[in-house]
């Protein structure tokens, strides 16, 4: 893998986390859920009563990695090697702030 | 075995937090002068040298973040949401979006601290650099906090 898709593969990640994330809270869907009471991965939305509590972050994790690294092997060499430099830390700290006010909701 | 595994998560933190915070200084500094003070001191480490051992720290922390993360599931946040510190849970909820996103950042911060070290990347090594540290000592904080939690509201 060239270097410069090291920096795609790191740009994409956090933008593919935070989008399934909010795919998830606008859609209620995920890839599959983790029920920690049953040690049971699902693609079903389980009750609470029947399952216990679901956890999507394993869902999201895996399936940032699995686009972002699609993203770093299909993007043309030529391309990510002229990605400038300001996106590799400002797409993640665009990301942190928009955590930041989203999860604002906590605190009131 | 869970409690093996806190200790162990913590401990690593610790290591994360104190190599991540020496990077953090060093890449502020702006001039060569000779180190006096206990500051230039602490800034005037050799940085590149800390990377590869911050990587493999931060990862290893994630991962057993993430087989801890079962228990706080099962145990933790319905106690907070018992409490009713929603507070409390906001801040996790955050300490896990930041280090999913920082554990993505790996490979970036990876490469922009490759030896030679080119000068065109010199942002971007400091501000991933901060990036990382900033979450370690977010998830740091918010871990310890969460922990003691029943000892704060009894």
């Amino acid at each position: 893998m060239g270097s410069g898709r090291f920096n795609v593969f790191s740009i994409v990640y956090g933008v593919a986390y935070m989008g399934m994330f909010f795919w998830n809270e606008l859609y209620h869907t995920a890839l599959f859920r983790y029920y920690p009471v049953l040690s049971t991965f699902s693609r079903e939305d389980r009750s609470l009563e029947n399952a216990g509590p679901a956890i999507l972050w394993y869902s999201w994790l895996a399936g940032a990695a699995v686009i972002s690294l699609t993203a770093a092997l299909v993007v043309p060499r030529s391309w990510a090697e002229r990605l400038g430099q300001a996106w590799i830390w400002g797409v993640p700290v665009a990301l942190f702030v928009l955590i930041f006010v989203y999860e604002r909701r906590w605190f009131y | 075995m869970i409690q093996m595994m806190l200790v162990l998560h913590v401990l690593v933190g610790a290591a994360l937090l104190g190599a991540l915070t020496h990077q953090s200084f060093s890449v502020a500094r702006k001039h060569s002068a000779p180190a006096r003070s206990f500051v230039d001191r602490f800034r005037g480490v050799n940085s590149p040298t800390f990377t590869n051992v911050i990587v493999l720290l931060f990862a290893v922390n994630v991962l057993l973040g993430g087989l801890l993360y079962p228990r706080y599931r099962v145990d933790v946040r319905p106690t907070l949401e018992d409490l009713q510190l929603r507070a409390a849970n906001g801040v996790f909820e955050m300490k896990e979006h930041f280090a999913a996103v920082a554990l993505g950042l790996l490979p970036a911060y990876w490469l922009a601290w490759r030896p030679p070290l080119a000068m065109e990347r010199g942002d971007t090594r400091k501000y991933l650099t901060w990036i990382l540290a900033f979450t370690a000592w977010w998830s740091f904080v918010v871990g310890e906090l969460l922990n003691n939690i029943k000892g704060m509201f009894p």
